[in-house]
């Protein structure tokens, strides 16, 4: 939906005629306009393609982009090129970022802490990541160089990790250290400092080539220091690396031998088993996914059996709870519990401002209610404007029907 | 079982005042349902850690030290005289530099394993196990069982500690460790202090570099997935709810079908 704006020198000098005593220029103004130069909307061709035929009054339907008639000439294709891949082929240092590799992948806060070290890094310092097991994504996170650590991404061994990245670090002499502030990225950084008997410059706010900054006596001070050996990296405090694809090149690091511990193993942990949250008793602040429902919601029977084969954690409006109909704790918005959840099943809930504050920081939501005009309908990421006490048994079926259970699958 | 606890000189984060920290009197309730347990507070007063008296902990022992004297010494050689099979202490200190590294360097002199963040405690089967709950974030965590003696710090969702009682208060006793510990000064970490200036948090998902209308579309979540949008008006429910499953996956949140056959 754009037009080509017009670059009047351009224009001019496409019309300019050859001239024979060089006077004064002369211009040919019976030539049609050339275009050229940037693409630019035409409000008036978007607006003429919204709308919507009949014969009564004008009707324009906002909610999409039409093509407009007309000479609307189409933006010039962006030619990408494949982006080239940036080398550092002799970095005179290395900045080594430790990320989490929760599941395997980069977090975003990761991807932050590979952010930071590219910042620390510059034009002449090399980043490596230091990661245990597989993963990709290293070269697009800023990395130039991979280190494998060898060690079992399952296994609960933190102190043995913490020796391993020890060993790692003194065969390298990087100058640098970064690890993400989190449950386990903290707790490691405290471990290889311990054993290095190096400091560590905690939870990092503020970061610049030539000082990080921490708040400290909660939060009435911060303290200012020139970058040391090791750093954690407070979430949320350094954007991530945005420039282009780097090498994430393997790089090969000798243990000396003579490194003690490099192997060891925590004798004394003699089982670690991870337990997962129980949707229907966690937090609901601290709930991964949440249903909730509100006044449209009457049948709450099938409500709770769809929380439960979702398992998902119960939520309601002010509403519910005030109506006795769901208990107290369920109340999600300013006067119940704020979320932080990935994601948000509204059903039948109008989406009041209050209850919206509750919602706020929830990544996804999807809406179920009959009002197209609802707030929550507008806050959704899917929204379906239907009955639910038509969809909640459409859900119940349809996963009972996953579930190979040929009750429900009639 | 016995129970060391580790307690710091707190401060209130918003008026300053001296306070037990949160996460000790946490630490406190944790050890109250597992046995015999005792404070040890290493600094220049004794008086600042008095509180915990009240919140259930009958018994403080406190290593007088200078004021920039290293606690981590003083605190290992109590600790090596008490021999307790667990040491909980907070997992960051509160009103001072916060850094949490106290319990990682007494663990290291002790030589003793040191588990995070814990939110529950229990005697293992075994003679001389314990059962640890480390939490991992978002109600998920980590039952760990490990031979002790071990140093653990308590995590915030750790349940609340106990209300304070004057009475407990009054008949709890702080008693000085005797022989002389000698102080070593802390090692002095080259910062400059000034006072906090708050730094805008990063506008999730904008882009680096990118430009005030993408971080104000970032800001109001128009950019997220409220930008693409989809809204189904009027569906058949069996199709609505088809969409509804496939939208939670592709988030995440809900597992896979078990194998369609
Ligand atoms: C000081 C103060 C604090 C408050 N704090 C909170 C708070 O913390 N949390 C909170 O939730 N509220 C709070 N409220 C109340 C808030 O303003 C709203 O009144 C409340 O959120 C509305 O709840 P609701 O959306 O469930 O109900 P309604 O506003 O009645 O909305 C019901 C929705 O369901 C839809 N619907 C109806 N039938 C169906 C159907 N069959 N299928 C699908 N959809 C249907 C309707 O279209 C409507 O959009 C507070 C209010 C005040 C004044
Ligand atoms: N001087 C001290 N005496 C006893 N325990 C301490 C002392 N300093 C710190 N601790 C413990 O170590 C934890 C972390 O403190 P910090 O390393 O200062 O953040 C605190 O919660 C206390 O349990």
């Amino acid at each position: 939906m754009t037009r080509p704006r017009r670059d009047p020198r351009a224009e001019r000098a496409a019309i300019r005629v050859p001239d024979r005593d060089g006077a004064r220029p002369r211009y040919d103004r019976s030539a049609r306009r050339p275009g050229g130069g940037r693409p630019r909307r035409d409000p008036r061709a978007e607006r003429a393609g919204q709308r919507v035929a009949g014969p009564l009054r004008l009707r324009y339907d906002l909610g999409q982009v039409a093509p407009a008639e007309g000479p609307v000439r189409a933006e010039p294709a962006q030619r990408t090129a494949a982006p080239t891949i940036l080398t550092v082929e002799a970095p005179d240092f290395l900045v080594v970022a430790v990320p989490d590799m929760a599941g395997g992948r980069l977090s975003a806060h990761d991807r932050q802490v590979l952010g930071a070290a590219r910042i620390l890094a510059g034009r002449e310092g090399g980043v490596a990541v230091l990661a245990v097991g597989a993963g990709a994504g290293y070269g697009s996170a800023g990395a130039d160089r991979l280190i494998s650590l060898d060690d079992d991404p399952d296994a609960y061994d933190p102190a043995g990790r913490a020796a391993r990245i020890a060993a790692t670090l003194a065969a390298l002499k990087p100058r640098h250290v970064l690890f993400p502030e989190t449950l386990d990225g903290g707790d490691l950084a405290r471990r290889v400092a311990v054993r290095m008997r190096e400091p560590l410059f905690g939870n990092a706010e503020g970061l610049s080539p030539t000082g990080l900054i921490r708040p400290a006596r909660g939060r009435s001070i911060e303290q200012r220091a020139a970058p040391g050996l090791l750093a954690t990296i407070a979430p949320e405090a350094v954007a991530e690396y945005a420039g282009p694809p780097r090498e994430a090149r393997l790089l090969p690091v000798e243990i000396d031998a003579s490194m003690r511990g490099a192997q060891e193993i925590t004798q004394e942990i003699l089982s670690a088993i991870r337990i997962p949250a129980d949707p229907a008793t966690v937090p609901l602040g601290l709930a991964e996914f949440v249903a909730a429902a509100g006044n449209g919601v009457t049948d709450l029977d099938t409500f709770r059996r769809l929380v439960a084969v979702l398992r998902a954690t119960p939520g309601a409006s002010r509403v519910l709870c005030d109506a006795g109909l769901m208990p107290r704790q369920t109340q999600v918005g300013a006067s119940g519990t704020v979320l932080a959840a990935t994601c948000y099943l509204a059903l039948g809930i109008s989406g009041a401002p209050q209850h919206l504050q509750g919602v706020a920081g929830c990544e996804h939501v999807v809406a179920v209610n009959t009002d197209l005009h609802a707030a929550m309908i507008e806050r959704a990421g899917l929204a379906i404007v239907q009955d639910a006490q038509l969809i909640m048994p459409a859900l119940l079926r349809l996963l009972g029907q996953e579930a190979g259970d040929p009750g429900d699958a009639a | 079982m016995k129970i060391a606890i580790l307690l710091s000189a707190g401060r209130h984060p918003v008026s300053g005042a001296a306070v037990l920290p949160r996460l000790e009197a946490q630490a406190i309730r944790l050890a109250a349902g597992l046995g015999q347990h005792i404070g040890l507070h290493a600094g220049p007063e004794a008086a600042v850690v008095a509180e915990a008296l009240g919140q259930g902990l009958a018994h403080i022992q406190h290593a007088a030290l200078p004021e920039e004297a290293d606690p981590v010494p003083a605190l290992a050689t109590c600790l090596a005289a008490l021999a307790p099979d667990l040491v909980l202490a907070g997992r960051r200190g509160q009103g001072g530099a916060e850094t949490g590294i106290v319990p990682y360097a007494v663990a290291d002199r002790l030589g003793y394993p040191l588990i995070p963040d814990i939110i529950a405690a229990a005697p293992g089967e075994e003679a001389g196990t314990l059962h640890l709950d480390q939490s991992l974030g978002r109600g998920a965590r980590r039952r760990v069982t490990i031979r002790g003696p071990v140093v653990a710090t308590v995590h915030p969702d750790a349940p609340a500690s106990f209300a304070y009682a004057y009475g407990q208060a009054r008949r709890g006793v702080i008693e000085p460790v005797v022989g002389a510990l000698a102080p070593h000064p802390a090692p002095v970490p080259a910062v400059e202090e000034r006072p906090y200036r708050r730094r805008p948090k990063l506008v999730k998902g904008a882009p680096a570099g990118s430009s005030a209308a993408e971080r104000l579309k970032a800001a109001t979540g128009e950019a997220g997935p409220a930008s693409s949008g989809r809204l189904l008006v009027r569906p058949d429910p069996d199709e609505a709810a088809r969409e509804i499953l496939a939208h939670l996956r592709r988030i995440g949140v809900l597992a896979a079908p078990r194998d369609p056959r």
